[in-house]
């Protein structure tokens, strides 16, 4: 095998050449002489050379592939896994496993993986990093990378033979042939690189130290805050004082013309009994001075305000009313609303207007009867002025929040649901004055009729009743 | 630096550059052949068409003709690219797109059938039915502005204009590489590299509006810039594969055997590969953005091609048009194998036409009452096949014919040399 | 300066047939190898020190204003309801865009075969990771709170308890930048250690000769290990090319798949890679056309090298230009009025002199190149350069800004004004960029000498080829 001279290993042979085609021709040349174990050095890709020096394609790509493919499902499987199991959340409508949205992830780590396995397996391939090479003891070799060609025979090849060798390459025109021996040049590293490595590994660690002393040792001195106002934000509490705004509270009411969340449950339509959507396109000063009144009434000055409004809506200005009212009750209008309507109206209505809604309370008889001289008579629910197609729900509810002629407001004693449940109730007084049979339900028709047939004949004997009490009298008078 | 002598350049009236005589012999079937089958197929289709699907007739012609348009486009593109790069390696195989980009002026004429259609209210083109509006209840005052663009003489005026210009390049350039043959000047090739910049914009140009026109107004309410780009990559791939597969039954049949080599097969297939990734690019992009966005006025046209058959249609254009090529293609020892690219690329050219189809037949069905869109049954089904194979048919026909008339190569190109000895690195 | 060239033949014009060669002069291998290896060898000159000072002074400038920035707060930017977007991220566009021509060259125009590339390739890759760097800077303080920026890895989080959102663009854009960061990397690095070596044996001092031996892994030239190189590089450029139109294409998406008007437009991931191309070779001309004389490579890199990258800004200008053309019409087609607005007000409203800008120097100053004089003249060249830079940015300032400055509510729209912080901190970004690439040209081959002279060899190798060819030709 290979030949060893005193105290250095020869590993081959290797010989110059200063154009591509001169080393081409030689490497054919050795290659067709059987050898097999051979290289080329040369300062840039030579096209053709693989094949005068029979080197065999690489298995490069394959690894490419399946780093790509490895990518490719990793980037799949931790997309779905993030987002669709381990921690779901939906986005912008889109499903827990959006496949389009997961692309282009998947395509980068399908590359970058790829990218690792084409650079790093050209790396390990080649065998690199290597940074002692027998070739490098060669002085001349320095211009493998600059403008020389050389060709080398491994020694360990079968053929070889250091004089035939040297023979066949001085055949091929080269004019500098050397042996390649082992690199005998001092292995170890200088000290001043040991150096400089030494205090870069030093510097290093000085954070790690930092953090680490910081984490185990004690301290009396409180932590020290890079982002003081982050980790102790400057907010105030309530009821404080602060030098920011004129009047020194730190609490601050709400920003004109917005409602706090969950603080207005009603709307200003139901506050009103005014269509206000409507309104606006008729008379937006007036929507202004509604929204300021019911929406912001939140202290003194605003509620005064709202008096005044109150006022200004009890008394209509002009005679045409062109205000656009609510024509039908917000409420659902159901049994219960009736009841609880019946219940208010009772309460709070009929002293004036009367059980039945004539107009004929406790309090109007015994102003009659005593000829009260300012008195004016409550309305009778009864008129046709009052039924809701020329009065609607909403003028209606507005009337006994707000008072008409000398009817104060009664929006103060009742609740706002409890008005539109007297609106109902009204409207319910009055269509039982004018309902026929053929507004009763079939179902119901049996029921409604056996009550009239009990009332008819209840009235019928309290008629008869009232004859025999008459009858009586007139005997006993006679 | 091969080791193999440089061949040396056959004269210009070698056999090796003559259309063989085996496939000379096929013009005269391939022509008739090819226009019996697509008058039956024609007949079939407006069989076919019945309420729920009018416009199936018109619109499997318009499938056939767009199938071939693109391709004819691709190689047209294909022309004036490689003067624009100074390509040397193209040059064995110029003449085959040439001869296929002079395909524009028949084209031309079989456009005539949906020139005259937009004057049919509704035969084609939904915008061409007066009741589209009220029926759709669009917005007047938009339906107006939209008219500007989508009436009949408008159309027909832009169709002129989108003719003219290809008809122009393609005779251009066609005369200008057919004279070089006889005369062998290099400044032709000269003239044809100054042309080749504003040429290529105008084709640019003229085809993002004639996509429009012709595929994304089949759908007056849905709009995507992108369309224009995305018939094109459809195109110049489809190109490229028929550049392939005439390139290969030519030296089957005998001629240019030793001037295409594996290295040029290999560089189509390389072009191939990467127009199989383009194309995905651009669909992708596209499906993505409007799937994402989910707005009603763009998603209306994924959506119709997610009912019926057509959802499976789009779920097979993802592994028929990309996956399955894409893997087919990757590597370099099935790119230097010129049977396995021919292979891939009649497959490509099947699957374009399917991409065609899917762009154009759902449209075919009732818009206004969202009816399902459908292929017209086994007989809708032969009748678009039946076209689209009688126009292919036709068209090569019409190939075999001119280039019978010519040499297949541009034989005094003066880079054809080098596009001989032309390797791969 | 005169179109005369050293052996007094005309590169830019080639006759059909023949090659013109991309490398002048009776140059050598190891000519080639001087003229690079000098670059860095030779004491630095005055012009180098000076503008090394100026631009590292505005890396400081930046340094300074990032903590600035960091301890008051997003409010020293110009950024205010609606445009939040506002200065960063069309800073941070700009140089993601500029960021794409190193890669293009490198990978692309390599598998297109386009052979002039080598003189310029190795600049233009320095480039794109100095881009990408100054790109990656303004999203990374645009997060607001700058040191919790690591949120956005998918990492096993014990104070979070989630994971990041993967249906969102932005997300997609750090994956995309940062791997195309990392690849670029691999590509430019891999693309040096052939020329690392021979910096290693030239060099006369055994610290330096230590230093760049260890950058170069132990490079010999073996024949193995070219052949192995060479597949790496030709797979590393196959991956690179759709890498690099994937990361401009999410970036548009980071528009584009928002209902903004004037940003959910399909045609966005193409527009905005021919745009990318687009700026990154206008900066690549803008840095070369200089370095070339001042470093005196003009036999490298030659009038031909400076024509054929003219030639790519008047094709992607003018596909640019084809973009803003198909969106006016399909924003007008679509008959959506939010749409219609969006691009009438970009033309017209108050941001017309952004959008005229863009215009004038985007689509219609690179025109000029239709004509071959203003090709091959290198101060024209300068002059169109830095005006599509200037027209990129300002594309970039026209989407981000007119779009959300007028939302779906008069209530919300407002004018957007730079605070003297989002100027320093775009000045800031050059200093960067020109400190990293000053540093490179000190210190690394900022021409690819291997590939130079593998074209060196090829050309002389068709120049023999070709003498053949006539002798056959004249033979019939």
């Amino acid at each position: 095998m290979s030949e060893t001279k005193i105290e250095t290993t020869v590993h081959g042979m290797m010989a110059e050449f200063t154009t591509v085609d001169s080393l081409l021709s030689a490497c054919r040349r050795i290659r067709d002489a059987g050898y097999t174990k051979t290289d080329a050095y040369t300062p840039f890709p030579v096209h053709g050379i693989d094949k005068a020096l029979g080197i065999k394609p690489t298995a490069l790509p394959w690894i490419c592939l399946i780093a790509g493919a490895t990518g490719t499902c990793i980037a799949l499987v931790m997309q779905i896994w993030m987002n669709s199991i381990d921690y779901k959340y939906i986005i912008s409508g889109k499903p827990y496993i959006s496949l389009p949205a997961f692309i282009p992830v998947a395509f980068e780590l399908t590359i970058l993986l790829a990218s690792f396995g084409a650079f790093f397996g050209m790396w390990a391939l080649n065998g690199l990093p290597k940074f002692s090479n027998p070739m490098f003891t060669d002085p001349r070799f320095d211009r493998a990378t600059d403008d020389r060609f050389f060709l080398y025979v491994d020694a360990s090849d079968e053929r070889y033979d250091p004089s035939g060798v040297r023979n066949l390459l001085a055949d091929t025109g080269s004019d500098y042939i050397n042996e390649v021996v082992e690199d005998d040049s001092p292995k170890e590293v200088p000290k001043p690189v040991f150096l400089i490595w030494g205090l870069a590994v030093a510097a290093s660690l000085v954070p790690l130290i930092c953090i680490l002393t910081m984490r185990v040792t004690n301290s009396s001195k409180p932590r020290f805050h890079v982002f003081f106002d982050m980790d102790f934000s400057p907010s105030k509490d309530a009821q404080q004082v602060t030098s920011l705004f004129a009047d020194n509270r730190a609490m601050r009411s709400d920003v004109p013309g917005t409602v706090a969340r969950g603080q207005m449950e009603e709307s200003l339509d139901m506050l009103t009994g005014i269509d206000v959507e409507a309104l606006t396109m008729s008379d937006p000063p007036r929507v202004q001075r509604l929204v300021r009144a019911y929406m912001l009434a939140d202290d003194e000055a605003k509620a005064e305000e709202k008096e005044a409004v109150e006022a200004a809506e009890a008394a209509p200005a002009s005679v045409m009313d062109t205000t656009p009212w609510v024509e039908k009750n917000p409420l659902t209008v159901d049994a219960e609303l009736l009841a609880q309507g019946r219940q208010q109206f009772e309460i709070y209505c009929s002293v004036c207007h009367g059980m039945d809604g004539y107009g004929n309370g406790l309090v109007a008889r015994r102003a009659q009867s005593i000829n009260a001289p300012t008195w004016v008579p409550p309305a009778s629910m009864h008129q046709e002025t009052l039924y809701a197609d020329k009065y609607p729900d909403g003028k209606l509810f507005s009337t006994i929040s707000n008072g008409i002629r000398k009817m104060p407001g009664y929006a103060g004693q009742i609740k706002l649901k409890d008005r539109w449940a007297i609106v109902a109730y009204v409207r319910a007084l009055q269509k039982s004055q004018n309902a026929s049979m053929d507004l009763v339900p079939e179902s119901e028709k049996a029921a409604v009729e056996a009550a009239v047939a009990d009332v008819k004949a209840e009235l019928k004997r309290q008629a008869e009743e009232a004859e025999k009490a008459a009858a009586a009298r007139k005997q006993t008078q006679s | 630096m091969s080791e193999h002598a440089a061949p040396a350049v056959k004269p210009a009236d070698d056999p090796a550059f003559q259309l063989p005589a085996s496939l000379r012999g096929l013009q005269m079937p391939l022509l008739g052949g090819g226009l019996i089958a697509l008058l039956v197929g024609m007949g079939m289709a407006f069989a076919v068409s019945d309420a729920d699907m009018p416009r199936f007739g018109m619109s499997a012609y318009l499938v056939a003709f767009l199938y071939v348009l693109t391709i004819v486009l691709g190689c047209l593109f294909f022309v004036l690219i490689q003067h624009l790069v100074r390509a040397g390696w193209s040059v064995v195989v110029r003449r085959v797109a040439e001869c296929m980009m002079i395909m524009i002026v028949p084209m031309a004429f079989l456009f005539l059938p949906i020139l005259f259609s937009v004057f049919s209210e509704g035969a084609l083109f939904v915008w061409t039915d007066p009741e589209f509006a009220s029926k759709l209840h669009l917005n007047e005052q938009m339906w107006e502005n939209k008219k500007l663009f989508l009436n009949a003489p408008f159309f027909v005026i832009r169709a002129l204009i989108y003719f003219g210009i290809w008809g122009a390049l393609a005779v251009y350039y066609w005369r200008g590489s057919v004279n070089q043959d006889e005369t062998g000047e290099r400044a032709a090739t000269d003239r044809m590299q100054y042309w080749s910049g504003p040429a290529v914009m105008a084709f640019s140009l003229s085809l993002t509006f004639a996509a429009f026109d012709w595929g994304m107004s089949l759908a007056p309410m849905w709009f995507s810039t992108m369309f224009g780009v995305y018939i094109f990559a459809g195109g110049i791939l489809a190109a490229h594969c028929v550049i392939t597969l005439l390139t290969y039954l030519l030296q089957r049949a005998g001629a240019l055997k030793e001037e295409v080599t594996p290295e040029h097969y290999h560089d189509l297939g390389k072009y191939i590969f990467g127009f199989i990734v383009f194309w995905t690019y651009i669909s992708f992009s596209q499906y993505m953005l409007i799937w994402y966005g989910n707005i009603p006025e763009e998603t209306e046209w994924f959506y119709s091609r997610q009912d019926g058959g057509f959802g499976y249609i789009s779920i097979g254009l993802i592994f028929f048009h990309w996956l399955i090529p894409f893997f087919g293609t990757m590597s370099r020892h099935v790119r230097r194998r010129p049977g396995m690219m021919a292979f891939w690329a009649a497959y490509i050219l099947v699957v374009h036409f399917i991409d065609i189809y899917w762009i154009v037949m759902p449209e075919a069905r009732v818009i206004e009452t969202h009816t399902v869109p459908g292929f017209g049954g086994p007989l809708g089904i032969l009748a678009s096949l039946l076209c689209v194979v009688g126009m292919s048919t036709l068209v090569i026909g019409l190939v075999l014919r001119v280039a019978g008339g010519n040499r297949v190569v541009p034989v005094r190109d003066p880079r054809l040399r080098e596009s001989i000895i032309f390797e791969n690195i | 300066m005169s179109l005369a060239i050293p052996n007094g033949l005309d590169n830019t014009v080639e006759r059909p047939g023949e090659r013109a060669p991309l490398v002048l002069g009776e140059t050598t291998y190891h000519d080639i190898t001087e003229a690079v290896c000098k670059v860095a060898e030779r004491p630095p000159s005055k012009g180098w020190i000076g503008g090394f000072l100026v631009a590292f002074a505005l890396l400081q400038m930046l340094g300074l204003l990032i903590v600035y920035l960091i301890y008051t707060g997003v409010g020293v930017w110009g950024n205010r309801a609606p445009i939040f977007w506002g200065w960063p991220i069309v800073n941070f566009v700009f140089w993601v865009g500029i960021g794409h021509a190193g890669t293009l060259i490198s990978a692309i125009l390599f598998l297109f075969r386009q052979e002039w590339r080598t003189s310029i390739n190795r600049a233009a890759e320095a480039m794109t990771i100095f881009a990408v760097a100054c790109a990656g800077t303004f999203p990374g303080i645009h997060v607001g709170r700058a040191w919790l920026a690591f949120w956005l890895a998918p990492y096993p989080s014990l104070n979070l308890w989630m994971w990041p959102q993967f249906r969102s663009p932005l997300l997609w854009d750090v994956f995309a930048v940062s791997t195309y960061g990392t690849v670029s990397l691999l590509f430019w690095y891999m693309g040096m250690v052939p020329d690392l070596a021979t910096f290693r044996d030239r060099s006369k001092n055994k610290y330096r000769r230590m230093a760049y031996g260890i950058l170069c892994l132990g490079w010999s030239g073996s024949s193995r290990h070219w052949m192995r190189y060479e597949k790496a590089y030709a797979i590393l450029a196959a991956l690179a090319a759709p890498l690099v139109l994937s990361v401009h294409t999410i970036v548009s998406f980071d528009f584009a798949v928002s209902q903004v008007p004037g940003w959910h437009t399909t045609i966005f991931p193409p527009y905005f890679v021919a745009g990318a191309i687009f700026s990154g070779f206008a900066m690549v001309l803008t840095l070369m056309v200089p370095a070339r004389k001042m470093l005196n490579l003009e036999k490298l890199i030659t009038i031909r090298h400076l024509e054929n990258m003219c030639k790519i800004i008047l094709a992607t200008g003018s596909i640019v230009g084809l973009a803003y053309g198909t969106e006016f019409f399909i924003a007008w087609y679509g008959q959506v009025p939010a749409e219609q607005f969006a691009f009438l007000n970009r033309a017209f409203g108050p941001y017309a002199w952004a959008y005229w800008t863009m215009v004038s120097c985007n689509v219609i100053s690179p025109q000029i190149f239709w004509f071959k004089k203003a090709r091959t003249t290198p101060w024209i060249i300068v002059v169109v350069s830095i005006f599509v830079n200037i027209g990129m940015w300002f594309e970039r300032f026209v989407i981000v800004i007119s779009s959300l400055s007028r939302d779906y509510l008069p209530s919300a729209w407002a004018y957007f004004t730079p605070t003297w912080v989002d100027w320093g901190m775009l000045i800031g970004s050059f200093g960067l960029f020109f400190t990293l690439f000053l540093l490179f040209c000190r210190t690394l081959p900022v021409i690819n000498m291997a590939e130079v002279k593998a074209t060196l060899a090829k050309q002389e190798h068709m120049a023999h080829l070709h003498g053949h060819g006539e002798e056959a030709a004249e033979g019939h």
